[in-house]
């Protein structure tokens, strides 16, 4: 196999997620497993920029540890009982070993030939895509601008995205109604 | 460029009912504000005229008025045929009621919030989306917009702690079974390439002869949005939430959400498993119809025996309701046979409309039975309705008629096409236990009935005020005369096809 800047990157990427993957499940301390998780979820973002979905990637740092990640580690600093813990909370190590290697053998499968199967040939046209346009710099992925347009052409989403609007005003009031404090 | 889409294109007129809906709810929302608190009944009173627009307008198109084209709309995403506008006649009818039913309740309890109806009426809007949905991602859209206003509503009664776990576990355990609805709607996108329910099943047809990692990703699917649903729906085994999340929910939310959530679960069912079966070759479907048996089976008779056990009428109706779902499981099962398809779906739609009026009308009677603070719902409180409160114990008696299928009331019409349909798909053993169960419910519903009759007591009841005599009234002519004259409800269903048109 070829070493191109790809594959070490690849690497990089593969080893960050994985590493500190195990990481979060090993550190004895809760607050240091968030942190590690944050770093899982970005090499799992480096992974979508080398798949060409930058968006995606874009997302996974907003949404994963930009949000969710930031959001438990105020919810773990203000539960001071958890943080102090000396020891590993969690005692199942050999039953979550048995179940991680059969997700392990499921995935390799189940999952890989079907994303041969489906998947292969994209990937294959992306490659001579990717690989024809080292001098062409417009790649044909899709941009934030496809999914917009996606969204609110007659063609697309536009019925799932307006109802989605209604989902969160109706999300946001009721938030509001049942988090308020009665006046009475 | 784009050009912006206009009504007649999008053929959004199809959608009028849901549109208005939505439109008079952001109106009441906007109008709550300047509506002091003390004048909450005009909140209300706005709420049901938006409802009663919808609902005339929902009507209308059900019986044949052409309002928007039949056909898809909002480019595939929504469709709109006679099942939908059923669905829509369902949906809006149970608001109307719930409205009714919520009033004098939260009058009593002193909760003055207005934007409780504006949730009531998003959640059914969900239910009504449910129904005319033809692509899995409005499905799940819908299914939020149902759910969520739901879980919130559940907590209105918020200082009660029977009320906030009520919702707490509604909120938990419905997030969660979300989340299996996703993961089975992406495993679908992932082995078929499409989120369109007729272009899965034209694609199954291929992935049933290919290769065997592709029908493992498909099953999964499928099953995965099956659990979704049919937490939903309340069936065994994902029923676990239905008894807690009824008896702590506020009286009306339960008696709003026992009949909305079902509306709109099975409305999606029957679009996404039956839908198919004119593009399927019928010995692949039996993969599917057999989980469905296996779930109807479970959920009648754990719902119907369990019910037998409880003593507090709020829980056992949550048996009940578990049990009923079983029944609609039946006409489900039932559309898994080729040919039977169009009947189980016309089955379906007048079980619900029967169970709507019959259940939001048994727990009206709760609502006039309870204490404001959540007693006064034993079995035993009941003891002599008859003597104090003559007209109450009546329609009490004619509502649990109803749900256990006595021939005259809606309840029985619903059961006799059910069954007729399980019969006609060949699944007698289904069609049998469904009879027997009905038999054995016919014990713990007779038992309200016995308590109100035949046992001397004084219970206590709430003065009842216009609109629960209103929601009562309602209910009780709609489950009397539904169920001596059906041809309102087969002429409604009559036309009903689950196959999705373009």
């Amino acid at each position: 196999m070829e070493l191109t800047w790809e594959l070490v990157a690849f690497l990089g990427f593969a080893v960050m997620t994985l590493g500190s993957g195990l990481m979060v499940v090993t550190s004895s301390n809760l607050f240091h497993s968030v942190l590690f998780l944050m770093t899982s979820l970005f090499g799992v973002a480096g992974l979508f920029v080398l798949l060409v979905a930058p968006f995606l990637a874009a997302i996974q740092v907003l949404v994963y540890i930009g949000a969710i990640a930031v959001l438990m580690l105020f919810v773990i600093m203000l539960t001071r009982q958890v943080m102090s813990r000396p020891e590993l909370y969690n005692q199942q190590m050999a039953g979550a070993l048995v179940a991680a290697a059969i997700l392990f053998l499921a995935l390799l499968f189940v999952l890989t030939p079907l994303a041969d199967e489906i998947g292969g040939d994209v990937a294959q046209v992306n490659a001579e895509v990717i690989a024809e346009a080292d001098d062409a710099p417009d790649v044909d992925y899709i941009t934030v601008e496809e999914l917009g347009r996606a969204f609110v052409t007659r063609n697309g989403f536009v019925l799932p995205f307006e109802v989605t609007s209604i989902l969160l005003t109706a999300a946001m009031i009721g938030a509001i109604v049942v988090a308020r404090e009665d006046e009475a | 460029m784009f050009e912006v889409p206009v009504f007649d294109d999008l053929n959004a007129w199809a959608a009028l009912p849901i549109i208005l809906l939505a439109l008079g709810t952001s109106i009441l929302l906007v109008a709550d504000l300047f509506i002091p608190e003390d004048r909450k009944r005009l909140t209300a009173s706005l709420a049901l005229g938006g409802v009663t627009v919808s609902l005339v307008v929902a009507m209308l198109q059900a019986l044949g008025v052409e309002i928007g084209e039949q056909g898809a709309a909002f480019a595939d995403m929504f469709i709109a045929d006679q099942f939908t506008y059923v669905v829509n006649v369902i949906a809006l009818s149970s608001a109307f009621i719930g409205i009714l039913v919520s009033y004098d309740y939260f009058e009593r309890a002193e909760v003055k919030r207005g934007e409780y109806y504006s949730l009531l009426l998003f959640s059914t809007m969900g239910a009504m989306l449910m129904g005319a949905s033809r692509n899995l991602v409005m499905i799940f859209v819908a299914l939020e917009l149902l759910s969520i206003p739901l879980y919130l509503l559940s907590a209105f009664r918020k200082p009660i702690a029977a009320s906030e776990e009520s919702a707490l576990k509604y909120f938990l355990l419905g997030a969660f079974s979300s989340g299996f609805l996703v993961y089975g709607i992406t495993l679908l996108y992932g082995a078929t390439g499409t989120f369109d329910i007729d272009g899965i099943w034209t694609a199954a047809v291929e992935i049933i002869d290919g290769e065997i990692s592709r029908q493992f990703t498909l099953i999964a699917g499928f099953g995965l949005v099956i659990v979704g649903l049919g937490f939903k729906v309340g069936a065994v085994p994902f029923h676990g939430w239905q008894p807690d999340v009824y008896q702590g929910a506020p009286t009306p939310v339960t008696a709003f959400m026992s009949v909305t959530a079902k509306t709109g679960g099975f409305a999606a069912m029957l679009r996404v498993l039956v839908a198919g079966i004119p593009v399927v070759v019928a010995e692949d479907i039996a993969m599917w119809q057999d989980t469905i048996q296996v779930i109807a089976l479970l959920t009648l008779v754990l719902g119907n025996f369990v019910a037998i056990m409880q003593d507090e009428l709020k829980r056992m109706l949550a048996y009940s309701s578990i049990a009923h779902a079983g029944y609609l499981l039946i006409a489900v099962a039932a559309g898994g046979t080729e040919g039977i398809g169009d009947q189980a779906a016309q089955s379906a739609l007048i079980y619900l409309l029967a169970y709507t009026f019959t259940n939001i009308g048994a727990f009206a009677v709760v609502v006039a039975m309870e204490h404001v603070d959540y007693s006064g719902t034993k079995l035993n409180d009941l003891k002599g309705l008859s003597n104090t409160n003559p007209m109450l114990a009546a329609v009490m008696a004619l509502f649990m008629f109803s749900l256990t299928g006595i021939p005259g009331t809606a309840g029985f019409v619903g059961k006799w096409f059910v069954f007729k349909a399980a019969i006609d798909a060949d699944l007698v053993l289904l069609a049998v236990v469904g009879v027997l169960t009905s038999v054995v419910s016919a014990f713990y519903y007779l038992r309200v009935v016995v308590n109100m009759y035949m046992e001397p007591g004084t219970p206590e009841t709430q003065p009842e005020t216009p609109s629960l005599r209103w929601a009562l009234g309602i209910t009780a002519a709609g489950t009397l005369i539904l169920g001596i004259l059906p041809y309102f409800m087969t002429e409604l269903a009559e036309g009903v096809t689950v196959a999705l048109i373009r």
